[in-house]
This record gives C-alpha cells, sequence and structure tokens, in this order.
C-alpha cells in the first residue's frame, strides 16, 4: 500500500472531532508508520505503548479461545484511546474526552479494514 | 496488503495491450491504486468495463476509486450496479450501507449494513456501525433489544427513510461509551429502566450469579494486581479465570498510556475479539473488576452488565473491609 493511502486513511480519522492524534502503528515493532497528532502528543511512545498493550490483550483474548482481538479501548480521565487491528499494523486514535466515540470508532474500524 | 510481482504487472499490461477485453484490466487497476496512481487506475477500469459491462470486481474497483477521489455519488451509483449483477454483495452492501450513513440515512444504512452483516458476520466494521445505526434507529425496527430479551431487529422491507429526516451521523448524539459518567452511572444504548437490585452474596463464587441469567454473560471476577481472584462468577467451561494474570499486566500498560498522554487515571479498558467482549475497571487502588461477556451483546449493554458488576463488587468489598 503506498504512503499516500496511509496518509489518506489518517487524514480521514484526524478529521472526526475530538481526535488529537491517529497514527498507524507497525504492530510487532510497535513504532509509527504514519501519524498525524496535534502538538504535544508524541507518536513514537503512544505507539509503543499502544502496540504494547494491544499485543498483550490479543494474547490473552486468543489464550482463552476468545478468538481474534479487533479493537482495545482505553478510557481515562480525560480522554480515550482506541486501537484497532489492522493486519500487520493497527490503527491508533487518541481522543479527548468529549468525543464522539462511537464516530471515531467507526471511522477507525473503516481505516482498519482499508489497510487490511 | 501485498504488492503483486513485477511479472505479474508486465503480465497484466501485456495482455491489455493485446487484448482490451481482458479481465486483466482489474488486477493491473488495483495495482495502480496500490500504488497511487488513481487516474491510471481509474482510465484502465472505466475502458475495461466498456468491454466486460457485468465484471463485478470491476464495478467493486470503480467505486472505491470513485471513493478515493471524495466522489460517493459516484461510488454508490457503482455498488448499486453491483447490487443489480449481485444482490448479496458483500462489499456494495457495506459500501452503501456507508454511503447512507454520512448521509445521515440511518434507515437505509441500517438495511445494507445489514445485509452485509448476514453475508459475513465477522466484519468489524459493519458491526461496529450497525452497533451506532441500531442504537440511534426509532421508529417500526426500534433500537436493538437487550440480548436475551427479545430477538433482533425487523428488517424494513421497503428501505426507505421512516418519519422525519435523522440527524447527520457528526450531529447524532454520542454513544454510551464516550460519556465521562462513573461506573456505577454507566447508561445503557438500549432504553429501559433500572434493572432491579440484586442481593450481594457473601460467597466469593456467587458474588456474580445473578448475571449469570442474561445468555452473553460469561463471567466476571475481582482480580488483584497480580491476577490472582479474589471472588468472581464464570459461566461453567468458559476458562477465563485465566485471563486475569494476563490482563493484570494490561492494566500497568493501559495506566503507562493515558499517563503519557496526560489523560489521568484509568477508567476502564474494552476488548472485543473474534468471540467475547471483556471490560475491566478499577475497583480500588490495587484491585480491578474483569467481566467477559459475549460478542454479539450490544456495547450499551456491555456497560449496563459492568456497571452491576462493580455495584455487586464494591458492595461486596464493602462487606468485607
Amino acid at each position: 500500500m503506498s504512503n499516500e493511502l496511509f496518509v489518506q486513511v489518517l487524514q480521514r480519522l484526524s478529521r472526526v472531532p475530538g481526535v488529537r492524534g491517529a497514527m498507524i502503528v507497525d504492530i510487532v515493532a510497535g513504532v509509527p508508520v504514519v501519524a498525524e497528532v496535534a502538538e504535544g502528543v508524541q507518536p513514537a511512545p503512544v505507539a509503543a505503548l499502544a502496540a504494547s498493550l494491544f499485543q498483550r490483550t490479543a494474547r490473552a483474548a486468543e489464550g482463552v479461545a476468545f478468538g481474534k482481538l479487533d479493537t482495545v479501548q482505553l478510557e481515562a480521565d480525560a480522554g480515550h484511546v482506541v486501537v484497532a487491528d489492522a493486519g500487520e499494523t493497527a490503527v491508533v486514535a487518541v481522543a479527548e474526552r468529549g468525543a464522539q466515540l462511537g464516530l471515531i470508532r467507526l471511522e477507525v474500524h473503516r481505516a482498519a479494514e482499508a489497510l487490511r | 496488503m501485498n504488492f503483486p510481482a513485477v511479472a505479474d504487472l508486465q503480465r497484466w499490461s501485456a495482455e491489455v495491450a493485446r487484448d482490451p477485453a481482458s479481465p486483466a484490466f482489474v488486477p493491473l487497476a488495483r495495482a495502480f491504486r496500490r500504488q497511487g496512481r488513481r487516474e491510471a487506475a481509474l482510465r484502465l477500469c472505466l475502458r475495461g468495463l466498456e468491454h466486460n459491462p457485468a465484471h463485478i470486481e470491476a464495478h467493486l474497483l470503480l467505486a472505491l476509486l470513485y471513493l478515493d477521489s471524495g466522489d460517493r455519488q459516484r461510488a454508490c451509483d457503482e455498488w448499486g450496479m453491483v447490487l443489480h449483477l449481485e444482490p448479496e454483495s458483500f462489499e456494495a452492501h457495506r459500501g452503501m450501507g456507508f454511503y447512507y450513513l454520512e448521509r445521515g440515512e440511518l434507515p437505509r444504512a441500517r438495511e445494507h449494513l445489514e445485509r452485509a452483516g448476514t453475508v459475513r458476520p465477522g466484519e468489524p466494521a459493519v458491526r461496529e456501525a450497525l452497533n451506532y445505526v441500531r442504537e440511534r434507529t426509532a421508529g417500526p425496527d426500534g433500537p436493538t433489544p437487550a440480548p436475551g430479551r427479545g430477538g433482533p431487529p425487523a428488517r424494513r422491507s421497503d428501505g426507505a427513510a421512516a418519519g422525519p429526516a435523522p440527524a447527520a451521523v457528526a450531529a447524532a448524539p454520542s454513544p454510551p461509551v464516550s460519556q465521562s459518567r462513573s461506573p456505577a452511572a454507566a447508561p445503557s444504548a438500549v432504553a429501559s429502566p433500572e434493572p432491579p437490585p440484586v442481593q450481594v452474596s457473601r460467597d466469593p463464587q456467587r458474588l456474580f450469579e445473578g448475571l449469570l441469567a442474561d445468555p452473553p454473560f460469561i463471567g466476571a471476577m475481582i482480580i488483584d494486581r497480580q491476577g490472582l481472584v479474589l471472588a468472581g462468577t464464570t459461566r461453567a467451561g468458559s476458562g477465563i479465570e485465566a485471563l486475569g494474570a494476563v490482563l493484570a499486566a494490561a492494566i500497568d500498560e493501559a495506566e503507562r498510556t493515558a499517563r503519557h498522554l496526560q489523560l489521568g487515571n484509568w477508567r476502564s479498558i474494552l476488548l472485543e475479539a473474534a468471540e467475547a467482549v471483556v471490560h475491566m475497571s478499577p475497583l480500588t487502588e490495587d484491585l480491578a473488576l474483569l467481566m467477559a461477556v459475549r460478542r454479539e451483546a450490544p456495547t450499551g449493554w456491555v456497560l449496563r452488565s459492568a456497571a452491576r458488576a462493580q455495584g455487586l463488587a464494591r458492595a461486596f468489598l464493602g462487606d468485607e473491609a
């Protein structure tokens, strides 16, 4: 897949109101492939943490026969992090507390689907 | 996504050059799209379809190319063409479903998404979109009932939007998972009264027994930071007891992520796998609640059940203290 398509997918996701950062992450290496983030969001550590969280929970889900993990969603006091499986990569969105999470989840899944 | 080999590209190019009616135009156009050569892919597709007007893959690819360039109407026309040729095309129903979703035509979006979901039940994007639409679709179909309390929503037969024009997606209210409420007040996607109070068992193994009455419920456990189970009730044979040990470590990851992003304390972690959804939430600094339900449960129902389990766990821990 061309870099242009990666960027296109991310731009669409990052346009959703309340999204502070969107990135495509190499899930094995834990590094960002492409990122569009607001000031103050550092892609590299977020990618590493998101990939680690996803890998750990994916192993847990498969370990108890829950099947392949497709989404991890972290809710915190001031925002959300959504990570969706996209094959060898994952789509990560960081959103503010008041963001329309349903819409963000929808776009994250669409982005992941486009990358598979 | 894999790139085709150079030899394949050369072979397809040669075939199309030799015979403009060759179906090789489809993989070649797809390869051009992946390379970012959208105009070339579009021209190739249009020319190929002149010779192969009933080529479904070509119409689907053309729809994607139009979508790439932001021309949703033309993309929709292509999906419509595909549905004419193949009424149960997953890709076309999915495309139409998202098209109507973006336009805020929720009943029509729902109709197409449900048909796509019937063809391929496991597709996360379709499932997510369906949850989104069902939670907002009023009228004859009504919202999705809670699992175990009714059948799936009926599909409209006419495909037309009912009642007043629905609000655009972007203006639709946030779904339950986006609300910033305490776990005890977690909302439900289903407009129903609060559940009756459940008696709290003092037996750690029967603490969540009342929740077993709901078929999607698999189990719930109170775990500590080492993953040891303090109390828990699980459906026989589910084997989820092993989850605690692995997921307790995930809490550390979640805390680190939230701290790094300056998001404050973690409130919940939701894992969605092919067969089940796992919800984790903090009870105290050292304890967390872990609940697993079957995947078909709507998100709102999951949060509602998590809130009930939270209430039981807190009451149990209060009694223990």
